[in-house]
């Protein structure tokens, strides 16, 4: 008996052995062969864990774009082919993944579709390679409105917190002045996003409507189950409003408990983040009066484009597309369009190109997108608010922003902080 | 006998450097240096842990922190434009090595699991404190914007190559001295305080300040390991410091073994490789390495350095010994 497990036990050693030398000595061999005749771009991304909607939306969306660039015959007869990597939401392997899929499976390109700490790593390996890169998850403005980040090869079109708490204290001003709310209450995930959108949020809804008081403050955690002694907080202030920057099953988690302590029968909610397919249909009884910024909704813009492309996209993948799915999409589009206007697939040449390009696109809030040269991020997209429903089409009465209006705050913002 | 180990040391060292230097000649992939670099941080911060759980008896959970206490010193200093890499690397280790000394007084008046659990509490005070100091660390976003890498003695750590001679150049020496450390009388010390404290208590040893210099060692070479992927990344981010990060470097040890002095070296390599190629092939990354740990757990009981070493020993030894004959010549 014994001796047949020493046996065992040498034949699994062993194999254990030859498995780790055999890995060791053979790793070179999993370099994939090149293949002359594709345009590679990679993504990393998170795929897996607890936010791999972001991998999962993001890439789709990418996809349906290059699917159809393929379909059209793809780039002087190249196909595009799209390299995916799951950094599981770890800085140092998105850094790692990025150099893999630059030097080893020499992708022409990058479309980072990681989360903010992970676009800042794939952001110091392309300053490095010079491989022309667009950023299409991160929403921290700091990676595209802070100097000391700039490089020629790196662009971004994900949206901005600071773009969005300048139209969030807009519309909140303006729906403030029309019920004489003063009296605000604020809920947002206690880290740097929460924090720093909160704080722009109360920046600019005190820019339009000089009255509004910000009576209290609650911080819950990320991911936190039980969110009973923020409720029991914020129905002790009393507050007229309440804005919150919760994001996801965070925010899904707040609604559907607040529901249960009567929170919303006397108090509007503000969520920046609600208006999103994917989020918007997990609620369980929508309040009353809810007003959300505009994530992703194929009902915003109110087109037939829109509604064509996220129709598009739940045929594909049999889901809705979500605020990443139309970020990544349109980053893929620029650069597509790049690669047809150079003729070429030179990152240097490209980036040159993507200075200032516009572009047609179903998520521009007049039928087009612009990347805004002085920073190389994107303009012009859909963004605006409306009061929630949980019936399609979601949103009614939605006011899309003024660009006009963002620009000047936004530039008054970088100057303030002596970035302009 | 010192001069023996000295030369052994160094002969090994230098074998280890021109097989690790020969690599970019022999291997046109980027991809397989960007690996070893990897297997070389990660084995040299399991190894530093393993000072301390395989030699000394001290589990710490805690490790984590000097790892991420190495690599926001080092890129803090270096992001302020003013300090060349070797000054900045020296400084992030001793600057680490002196916090290590003030957990350690403290972690070291407890034993066993209160000790572990003290080092997983401290740290994760260490964590709350790079999330909240947002000014100084960057909070959850870590140290963004990068920074330069100022040529010292011809090395352009921008170069590739450069990069990964250094980062290797550096792992091997750091493990050269550690092996030093676990062959020099204060190593045979600390394994008999990991086997009988109460012994050396008794010829008169100081058992407490044999685990506070053990731990001190223990984080400064952790520290190294931290600010190498800081160089490597351009960065330094808050899950560095994070419980899960001092998690897998006990699997590491885990799975290359706690007996051997480059079990954990192993343990990393397997662990890097597995990463790299199940993320490559399925996005059920942990489904996947959690079955393949599992079965290796419960098949293998043992990490494969130690039974690869048992078997050669048991295999070379007089089949007659006894087996604790046996296993008392592991090294």
């Amino acid at each position: 008996m014994t001796k047949i497990s020493l046996k065992r036990r040498q034949v699994l050693t062993a194999a254990a052995s030859l498995g780790v030398a055999g890995a060791s000595l053979g790793f070179p061999s999993i370099l994939r062969a090149q293949t002359a005749q594709t345009i590679k771009i990679g993504i990393p991304t998170i795929m897996s864990g607890r936010i791999a909607q972001l991998g999962i939306s993001s890439t789709n969306g990418a996809q349906l774009e290059v699917d159809a660039f393929n379909a059209a015959g793809g780039f002087n007869g190249q196909m595009v082919e799209l390299l995916i990597r799951d950094s599981k939401g770890k800085p140092e392997e998105s850094s790692r993944l990025t150099r893999d899929l630059i030097n080893s499976d020499k992708c022409n390109f990058i479309l980072d579709c990681d989360a903010s700490n992970g676009a800042f790593a794939v952001h110091e390996v392309v300053r490095g390679t010079g491989t022309l890169c667009i950023h299409a998850s991160p929403e921290i403005s700091t990676l595209t409105a802070d100097p000391k980040m700039k490089i020629p090869n790196a662009f971004r079109t994900a949206r901005q917190g600071a773009q969005d708490a300048i139209v969030a204290g807009q519309y909140a001003a303006e729906v403030a002045k029309q019920n004489n709310f003063t009296k605000w209450m604020t809920i947002g995930p206690d880290y740097a996003y929460g924090r720093d959108t909160t704080a722009l949020f109360v920046r600019y809804l005190k820019h339009f409507s000089p009255s509004a008081q910000v009576v209290g403050e609650a911080w819950p955690k990320m991911s936190q189950p039980d969110y009973t002694e923020f409720i029991t907080k914020i129905m002790q202030e009393k507050p007229q409003a309440i804005f919150t920057c919760l994001i996801g099953g965070d925010l899904v988690s707040f609604i559907d408990q607040g529901n249960l302590y009567g929170l919303f029968n006397e108090i509007e909610v503000f969520a920046v983040a609600l208006a999103d397919f994917t989020t918007i249909s997990k609620v369980k009884a929508m309040p009353k009066r809810v007003h959300s910024g505009t994530r992703y909704l194929s009902a915003f813009p109110n087109t037939q484009a829109n509604k064509a492309w996220a129709n598009a996209y739940s045929a594909k993948f049999k889901d809705s597309p979500t605020n990443w799915s139309w970020q990544a999409a349109s980053g893929m589009d620029f650069m597509l369009e790049a690669m047809r206007q150079t003729k070429s697939v030179d990152s240097k040449k490209m980036s040159d190109a993507l200075r200032g390009m516009q572009i047609k696109s179903p998520f521009g809030s007049k039928g087009m997108l612009t990347l805004r040269a002085s920073d190389q991020t994107l303009v012009d997209y859909a963004t605006g608010w409306g009061r929630i429903s949980n019936k399609l089409p979601f949103i009614e009465n939605a006011k899309m922003a003024d660009w006009g209006v963002i620009t000047d705050l936004e530039l008054k913002w970088k100057k303030e902080n002596g970035w302009a | 006998m010192k001069n023996r180990l000295l030369s052994s040391t160094l002969l090994w060292a230098i074998i280890a450097f021109l097989i690790l230097a020969a690599m970019p000649g022999l291997i046109a992939s980027q991809m397989v240096l960007d690996l070893i670099i990897h297997v070389a941080i990660f084995g040299l911060f399991a190894i530093s842990v393993n000072l301390l759980i395989g030699y000394t008896g001290l589990i710490s959970f805690g490790h984590a922190m000097f790892y991420a206490s190495g690599a926001y010193a080092f890129g803090l200093l270096m992001q302020t434009g003013t300090w060349s890499v070797p000054a900045a690397l020296a400084l992030a280790v001793l600057s680490s090595a002196l916090l290590a000394l003030v957990v350690g007084l403290v972690c070291t008046k407890t034993k066993e699991i209160y000790f572990t659990f003290l080092t997983l509490a401290i740290q994760m005070m260490f964590y709350s404190t790079i999330l909240s100091w947002e000014t100084f660390t960057g909070g959850d976003q870590g140290l963004t914007g990068g920074f330069k890498k100022p040529v010292f003695l011809g090395i352009d750590l921008a170069n590739a190559n450069h990069l990964y001679y250094f980062i290797a150049g550096v792992v091997i020496v750091s493990l050269g001295l550690l092996w030093h450390i676990t062959k020099s009388p204060f190593g045979y010390a600390l394994r008999m305080v990991r086997d009988n404290a109460a012994r050396v208590e008794f010829l008169g040893m100081n058992v407490r300040g044999y685990r506070i210099a053990a731990f001190v060692i223990a984080a400064a070479f952790a520290s190294v390991a931290g600010a190498l992927m800081s160089l490597y990344v351009s960065a330094a981010y808050p899950n560095f410091g994070y419980w899960t990060m001092s998690g897998e470097a006990i699997f590491m040890i885990m799975l290359g073994g706690v007996n051997t002095f480059l079990g954990p070296l192993v343990g990393a390599t397997m662990l890097t490789l597995l990463n790299h190629y199940v993320t490559a092939h399925t996005k059920y990354y942990g489904l996947v390495l959690g079955t393949i740990i599992l079965l290796y757990v419960l098949l293998l009981r043992k990490g494969l350095l130690d039974i690869i070493v048992e078997r050669f020993i048991a295999f070379r030894a007089d089949r007659t010994l006894p087996k604790k004959q046996i296993e008392s010549r592991l090294p």
